[in-house]
């Protein structure tokens, strides 16, 4: 029986680079030309195996609120790793990059992987960000650097590999004693001692 | 990506992003509507924020610029028949009595905590830093530069505490490890059993948060700070009970939770709670603790509020923890983005740093038709929701909140267990409550605590909480013989709660939301958001739960992965190494999800319709039980476990009073 370990992945990156393409591509192995965004998603879940343990991604789209500079702090919570995404045949959306990783350094954690996806690499006729660049910029910054494409699935499960190598390995569970929690249902069973 | 325009047309227009207008943006945006959700700020949350320590100096700096109102001719903008209604477009903060000190050193220089000679000599001195006008900061104050030179002549304090050299913070720390402060401008609890609560787990917006629960209920008597027994076992290890007291306290409690109460109280309940409680034989240790930390109230609240508010107290008692209240991390603020998020998951779009200048009216049906926005858009609207404070108002508030918010290098009442969040009950003319939290909240650094006092104002809220700040705490006001932690660094403003607005003249299509109460929870907020959404969509289903993550499909996709069997782990099998693992969990039909169990050995409940129970995450490190009755059932079904809980409450206190 191996560990579970989820871990939350933020995507960011501007609209129409293929953020929700990357997600339903990892998590459902399919492409839409015509994705709906998003609607009724508010994270999507897959287990993939590591080493000794299993990662099970909790993936948050933006939702949309990155269309208008309107992302909440909130978005950024406890995630383990975050995918910045950018378009290879839109050089506007590479150069906006780097606006999402400050966003990034200033609201998420920071012991945060990061990795940059280059989209749409299955375009390579039109491309107008070129790879050396963009892997210099992702090198300066220490974080992964992968080309993708969600249509043809390539690099997909890559980028998730990488980031999975990169996460650092689980510490002792019982360190925290009084853990935070979220709520459920049906409530745990008080922990009554008796006497 | 900057200058994309707004769609001109929606269902639901919102302006601001408060608690309130958050659930109905939420409400709103999961059964259908087309919601517009701005907010003026750069933030959200509004006078429900929480800051970073350098976004709550901005803030702090923003309250004392008077924005004001732009004028602006959207005339042009009407068609036959339309009136328009402009709004404010400065901000009216309506904050109050703002006052800053700071007491880190200036120096990245090593000094014994303890000054207490220091701290007399300054005393004199401080007199006038404390006449800080509103709205001025000082965040490099007199104080600290003063403290600074007497550290010199500090003698070490004999009463020293267990730590002894202690480095004090200095102010450039605070700045550099600012942003993990998370500092909210209202201070509330959530009741275990309340309706945010409920309202979370059934609309299931509780996944986007995590919570602590409130480990301590302390309160403050006679100068010390005592840990309030509330659950069975607090009561039988407390050492401020004698055996005589805890049987009694017992069987007051049980008696409290009787469905035949009323009938016991009856002549009392208009009489004060401490007549009551005299009448009872209770003794004075016992009438304290009742009266200030579990009904929460005061001696002459009338009998049957007070045992309302006791019974609510008790009711909550033991579902989550072993006091009836939660804290989310990263502190109050989360909540509100929460709502908004699950607004945006369902089609909501989001604009911060934009406003609503001007609504149009019809002039037959006097209906609003449409709002112009801070660009000059035009944009059609069927409801408009705004937060309060949008029409220029002549009426000062008649109620406010006083507030402090300190920062300190301590608990008030430390134990091994140092990651405590508590709440502190201050028995005063207008009592206090004071909630400390801990750095695992989320909400300061190491090496601190993060304190909140709220009260009603009586005067400003340095004349209403400064004297319990002395009291509890190592200023260079305070004077007691008590070791108390230091405080670093404190903001006091006066807040004005949500009043009835005078909206008899507004458009019926317009719904005004009010700004946080000076209660401790959240019914009010939630019961107004529910009554808003009534109000735009009658008969609609108030935040039905949103679908499981494992339930969502791309548009007419099916995944090719085999059913996964209840009671299998089909995550574990979905993953062979090397193979493309099956997207199991994305099949609708059952999603028996072990993965989040520590002990992996129950099933959670699956969420295989929209209608049914919550599958998000179980509540870490602790069992989650399914009950087969669960499955099935419609989320109302939530108030059975309810009622069965309180129901074993009195029992569980029974067996108390025979041990």
């Amino acid at each position: 029986n191996m560990a579970i370990r989820e871990l939350k992945v933020c995507l960011l990156g501007d609209t129409g680079v293929g953020k929700s393409s990357i997600v339903c591509r990892f998590v459902q192995d399919h492409f839409d030309h015509n994705i709906s965004p998003t609607i009724g998603a508010s994270f999507l879940t897959k287990t993939v195996p590591f080493g000794q343990e299993l990662h099970k991604y909790l993936i948050w789209d933006t939702a949309g609120q990155e269309r208008f500079h309107s992302l909440a702090p909130m978005y950024y919570r406890g995630s383990a790793a975050a995918v910045v995404v950018y378009d290879i045949t839109k050089l506007d959306s590479f150069q906006t990059l780097k606006k999402w990783v400050k966003e990034l350094k200033e609201h998420g954690p920071e012991d945060i992987v990061v990795a940059i996806a280059g989209n749409k690499n299955d375009l390579g006729d039109i491309r107008e960000v070129p790879m050396k660049e963009a892997k210099e910029f992702a090198e300066s910054i220490a974080a992964i650097f992968i080309e993708t494409s969600a249509r043809n699935a390539v690099n997909v499960e890559e980028l998730f590999q990488k980031i999975s190598k990169q996460i650092p390995p689980l510490q002792n569970p019982d360190v925290e004693s009084n853990e935070s929690f979220k709520l459920t249902q049906q409530p745990p069973p008080s922990t009554r001692r008796c006497c | 990506m900057a200058s994309e325009q707004l769609p001109s047309e929606f269902d639901v227009v919102i302006l601001g992003t408060g608690l309130v207008e958050s659930v109905v943006a939420a409400a709103c945006s999961r059964v259908g509507q087309r919601v517009l959700h701005l907010d003026r700020r750069s933030y959200y949350a509004g006078k429900w924020a929480s800051f970073t320590f350098n976004g709550l100096l901005s803030w702090i700096e923003e309250q004392s610029k008077i924005t004001a109102s732009e004028e602006h001719d959207w005339s042009s903008q009407l068609e036959d028949g339309e009136d328009l209604i402009g709004l404010t477009t400065g901000d009216v903060s309506q904050v109050t009595n703002l006052q800053v000190f700071n007491y880190t050193s200036e120096e990245e220089e090593q000094v014994p905590s303890l000054e207490e000679e220091a701290k007399e000599d300054e005393e004199e001195d401080e007199g006038g830093a404390d006449q800080t006008p509103a709205g001025e900061t000082q965040e490099e104050g007199a104080p600290s530069s003063e403290s600074e030179v007497k550290e010199e002549i500090n003698t070490p304090a004999q009463k020293s505490q267990p730590e002894k050299s202690k480095k004090r913070l200095t102010y450039a720390e605070l700045l550099k490890e600012g942003r993990r402060f998370n500092i909210d401008l209202v201070s509330k609890l959530l009741y275990s059993r309340g309706a945010l609560i409920d309202l979370l787990i059934k609309s299931n917006v509780s996944r986007y948060a995590e919570f602590k629960n409130v480990i301590r209920i302390l309160t403050c008597r006679h100068g010390n700070i005592e840990q309030v027994p509330c659950s069975r076992s607090d009561v039988f290890s407390s050492k401020l009970l004698s055996v005589v007291e805890k049987r009694m306290l017992m069987r007051f409690l049980t008696s409290c939770l009787d469905r035949d109460t009323p009938l016991l109280y009856q002549d009392f309940a208009e009489r004060p709670y401490l007549e009551f409680l005299q009448y009872q034989k209770l003794s004075e240790n016992l009438q304290h603790f009742l009266i200030h930390s579990i009904a929460m109230t005061t001696p002459d609240t009338p009998t049957a509020a007070a045992l309302a508010a006791t019974q609510h107290f008790l009711k909550c008692l033991g579902r989550y923890g072993n006091t009836p209240f939660l804290f989310p991390l990263y502190g109050l603020g989360e909540i509100p983005q929460c709502f908004c998020r699950m607004c945006a998951v369902f089609g909501g779009i989001y604009c911060l740093r934009h406003s609503v200048h001007a609504l149009v009216v019809d002039k037959c049906s006097s209906r609003c038709k449409a709002v112009i926005d801070s660009t000059g858009q035009r944009i059609s609207c069927s409801h408009l929701v705004l937060e309060e404070g949008c029409f220029t108002q002549t009426a000062p508030p008649t109620r406010c909140v006083s507030r402090a918010v300190l920062i300190t290098d301590g608990s008030v009442l430390p134990t091994e267990a140092e990651q405590q969040v508590s709440i502190v009950t201050i028995p005063s003319e207008s009592p206090v409550r004071m909630v400390e939290l801990c750095p695992s909240s989320m909400t300061c650094i190491p090496g601190t605590h993060l304190v909140h006092l709220t009260c009603q104002s009586v005067g400003s809220a340095f004349e209403d909480l400064s004297p319990v700040v002395n009291r509890m705490f190592r200023t260079p006001d305070s004077d007691h013989p008590e070791p108390r932690p230091e405080v670093l660094w404190c903001l006091y403003f006066n807040m004005p709660e949500g009043l009835e607005s005078e909206g008899g003249e507004l458009p019926p299509n317009v719904s005004v939301c009010l700004g946080p109460d000076g209660s401790l929870g959240h019914d009010g907020a939630i019961a107004q958001a529910e009554l808003i959404f009534q109000k735009i969509l009658p008969g609609e289903e108030f935040c039905p739960p949103g679908p499981a993550p494992e339930d969502i499909l791309y548009q007419g996709e099916e995944p090719d992965a085999s059913p996964a069997q209840p009671g299998e782990e089909p995550e574990a099998s979905s993953s062979q190494p090397g193979e493309e693992p099956e997207a199991s969990s994305s099949q609708p039909g059952e999603e028996p999800d072990t993965g989040t169990s520590n002990q992996g050995e129950e099933p959670e409940a699956s969420s295989s319709h929209q209608g049914e129970a919550e599958a998000s995450p179980t509540c870490k490190g602790e069992e989650s039980e399914t009950s087969p009755s669960q499955q099935g059932e419609e989320p109302d079904a939530s108030s059975s476990p309810c009622t069965e809980d309180s129901d074993t409450c009195p029992n569980q206190l029974e067996d108390g009073t025979q041990g």
